[in-house]
């Protein structure tokens, strides 16, 4: 019995520890630092010439960074989601997804701060944040929550690895000297004892239940920059819980996607099944219908009363300059990934797998609607100022930053997952134990 | 060609009546224009005259503004000029009486002022004439708030006490005046008095509690518009209310509310807290790691 657990236990261990990139992984790998290495130039060329590169004028003063930050801020909500959530719940079928989750929101976070610093124009602007900011500032209170958030990430990414770290410097052979190295410098200490599993169990509950708040606190601040400030669109008492239902929802929709991604390429159907997708379908639809309630409340009761000074905003989305990005937004983000999640068929690992697609990108977009339409229609007419003033388009070195930024986390995600194994390997051997016995 | 001679002579004829009446119908689209005088003084002092001009446009009276008028002391001496004034766009002019008519003013006791306008292109030459009396109020107050106003007015060479004048007794605010009491005005006695009780105790003053008591005679045939003022310490203290300073949400960095400050630091100490605690459980698993393999 003793030699079949072992094998069995062998069989995971292999199946799930990193492996090295094949061809794919490679041009994947590639293009993603193409991206980032355009970016760069382009954030070199915003230093040397400064904001004037951007489309960002006096009144569009917040465009696709800002709505990229929101993105980010969003999708790191997943790694409470799926781990804080489902762990204290005692959701074990999510264990395999734990990890996906954590490094999702650790590249996020880190992603969201950088874009910040880029959109003050020169970093050092950075610090003056600390030697001028004002605790009354809802900014402040989002530098501090989101560098909490990011702490509290890395340790839930950290604290559920050190049992794997040790099963990657026992397995010597299928990493580098340089990756032992790393592997021995993080967690050579793990032993594996009762007394060593008693305080990481207790950090990863304590943590658990400390990130969850933390977590509402990083999408109910961020919703405030816009909703303590008086402006049509974003003088709404339902901004927080409108930010947070839709942070879960694209959190889970990032989820599902790299879920079929790392299936696909790590081949680990075995591990991350249909059911997995079924299940993720069933989250991902309960929550576009959340998010599309909360949409419908933050749209239709402004419409129905139709306030002067809201009228050529909301009539700029559902009819005007903005109206084909919203409808997309609205129907490529929501109603179609709901009428494909609502059937049994479409909770395939494809149909989810497309659905998340159409999520996250209708996310992406969503975050820019909420953003910039707003600063183009301010209370008081424009009057004596340029044309270019009156439209905001990204310039080039917008969408190379952005795109930059984006191409970033995703290669900080396909980095850690070569580094990591992208799921517990301790936890499902000890899990498969349990369903056994 | 005689009778051609003729024809052009009676077209000419026509043209020239034609034109004529045309130049008689813009004579007859000039505007009337309604002049009036006022004459006040405050506090016993510069006396000064104020001239409205007005003109009906569609059934009612709007003032016209950049209409020169002259006015004069006494209209039976047409030479003594006060002033040459320009309205406004409320159609309004003012003038004092200027010091160099001092010995004109003081030979009578009576004066008749005249606003007179030339006529312009659009409105016809118009005047208007005033005659007032010389007078004055004085005010006076006892502790127990009692608030006498006496009106004189120059008889021969002295200031006599005048009987039967309606006037208002009124406290001084920022857009009108108050009555002291429920009165709205008051009339003099045979000694020239009028006395009101003051009633408005609480009423707000400046910071000292001071008020501007106000004795005043609107629009009298005989006198004009007379007004005098005095200040006395019966109203509340003000003490303004100033929020620049204080810990607000919209203050400076350093004057952020101290709720504020003991919320925020609560969340940072207590969650900077738990994960400092959690550093050390990392230490303290490396402790046990290092005891093994020791």
């Amino acid at each position: 019995m003793e030699n079949l657990n072992s094998t069995a236990n062998e069989k995971i261990i292999q199946d799930l520890l990193p492996q090295k990139f094949g061809k794919s992984g490679k041009i994947w790998t590639g293009i993603l630092v193409a991206f980032c290495l355009v970016g760069l130039f382009a954030y070199y060329r915003q230093l040397r010439y400064g904001l004037v590169v951007t489309s960002m004028r006096d009144y569009v003063s917040w465009g696709i960074y800002i709505s990229n930050f929101v993105f980010f801020v969003a999708i790191s909500l997943v790694g409470s989601l799926i781990t804080a959530v489902f762990r204290l719940a005692d959701v074990h079928w999510s264990t395999p997804l734990t990890r996906i989750a954590e490094i999702i929101a650790v590249a996020a976070i880190i992603f969201a701060s950088l874009i910040i610093i880029v959109d003050m124009g020169s970093p050092e602007r950075f610090y003056n944040l600390f030697i001028h900011g004002r605790l009354q500032s809802p900014i402040i209170w989002d530098v501090i929550v989101i560098t909490t958030y990011f702490f509290i990430s890395i340790l839930l990414l950290y604290f559920p690895l050190l049992p794997d770290i040790q099963i990657l410097i026992k397995y010597k052979e299928k990493s580098s000297k340089r990756l032992q190295k790393f592997y021995s410098f993080i967690g050579s200490f793990w032993k594996g004892t009762p007394a060593q599993f008693k305080l990481s169990e207790k950090a990863i509950n304590i943590l658990c239940i400390t990130i969850i708040p933390v977590a509402f606190s990083i999408h109910t601040v961020t919703s405030w920059l816009f909703a303590t400030t008086y402006r049509p669109g974003w003088d709404s008492t339902n901004f927080g819980a409108y930010f947070i239902s839709g942070a879960f929802l694209v959190g889970a929709g990032g989820v599902v996607v790299a879920m079929y991604v790392f299936r696909k390429a790590y081949h680990l159907e075995k591990y991350i099944t249909a059911d997995h997708f079924e299940k993720m379908g069933r989250i991902v639809v309960l929550l576009a219908l959340l998010y599309l309630y909360f949409n419908v409340n933050e749209y239709l009761v402004p419409a129905f009363k139709m306030k002067k000074s809201e009228e050529a905003h909301l009539n700029g989305l559902f009819t005007g300059e903005f109206a084909p990005l919203f409808w997309f937004a609205i129907s490529v983000g929501m109603l179609i990934p709901i009428i494909i999640l609502l059937f049994k068929k479409g909770r395939r690992p494809l149909p989810v797998f497309i659905a998340g697609i159409m999520v996250v990108v209708g996310a992406w977009f969503k975050r820019y609607l909420i953003v910039t339409p707003t600063l183009l229609h301010p209370f008081l007419p424009m009057t004596n100022v340029p044309d270019s003033y009156r439209h905001y388009f990204p310039s080039w070195e917008e969408w190379a930053i952005a795109l930059g930024s984006l191409a970033g986390a995703m290669l900080v995600i396909t980095i850690l997952s070569r580094i990591f194994p992208i799921i517990p390997i301790q936890e499902t051997i000890t899990e498969r134990h349990e369903t056994a016995e | 060609m005689k009778l051609l001679n003729k024809n052009i002579l009676g077209l000419l004829s026509i043209i020239f009546f034609l034109s004529s009446y045309d130049a008689l119908s813009q004579e007859a689209q000039k505007g009337d224009l309604n002049v009036s005088i006022s004459y006040f003084i405050n506090n016993n002092k510069i006396p000064y005259l104020l001239a409205k001009v007005k003109t009906k446009v569609d059934g009612k009276f709007k003032p016209v503004n950049v209409i020169p008028l002259n006015l004069f002391l006494d209209k039976d001496s047409a030479g003594t000029l006060i002033a040459k004034v320009v309205t406004n766009e409320k159609g309004e002019a003012t003038a004092i009486i200027p010091a160099s008519l001092k010995n004109q003013w003081s030979s009578s006791i009576k004066h008749t002022f005249l606003a007179s306008f030339d006529g312009n292109k659009n409105y016809e030459s118009a005047k208007a004439d005033l005659t007032v009396g010389k007078a004055k109020i004085l005010i006076d107050t006892t502790s127990d708030r009692k608030i006498t106003a006496t009106v004189f007015e120059m008889k021969d060479t002295s200031w006599t006490p005048v009987k039967g004048v309606e006037l208002k007794i009124a406290v001084r605010r920022l857009d009108a005046d108050l009555s002291v009491n429920e009165t709205a005005s008051f009339t003099t006695d045979s000694t020239g008095q009028a006395t009101a009780d003051f009633k408005r105790d609480s009423i707000p003053g400046d910071e000292k509690g001071n008020i501007i008591l106000v004795a005043k005679i609107e629009d009298n045939d005989q006198y004009g518009n007379l007004l005098v003022e005095q200040t006395v310490p019966w109203g509340s203290k003000f003490i303004p209310v100033n929020n620049f300073d204080r810990r607000t949400l919209f203050a400076t960095r350093d004057k952020t509310p101290i709720w504020l400050l003991f919320m925020a630091y609560s969340i940072v100490i207590t969650v900077w807290g738990i994960l400092i605690s959690l550093v050390i459980s990392i230490f303290k698993i490396k402790k046990i790691g290092e005891e093994i393999q020791a």
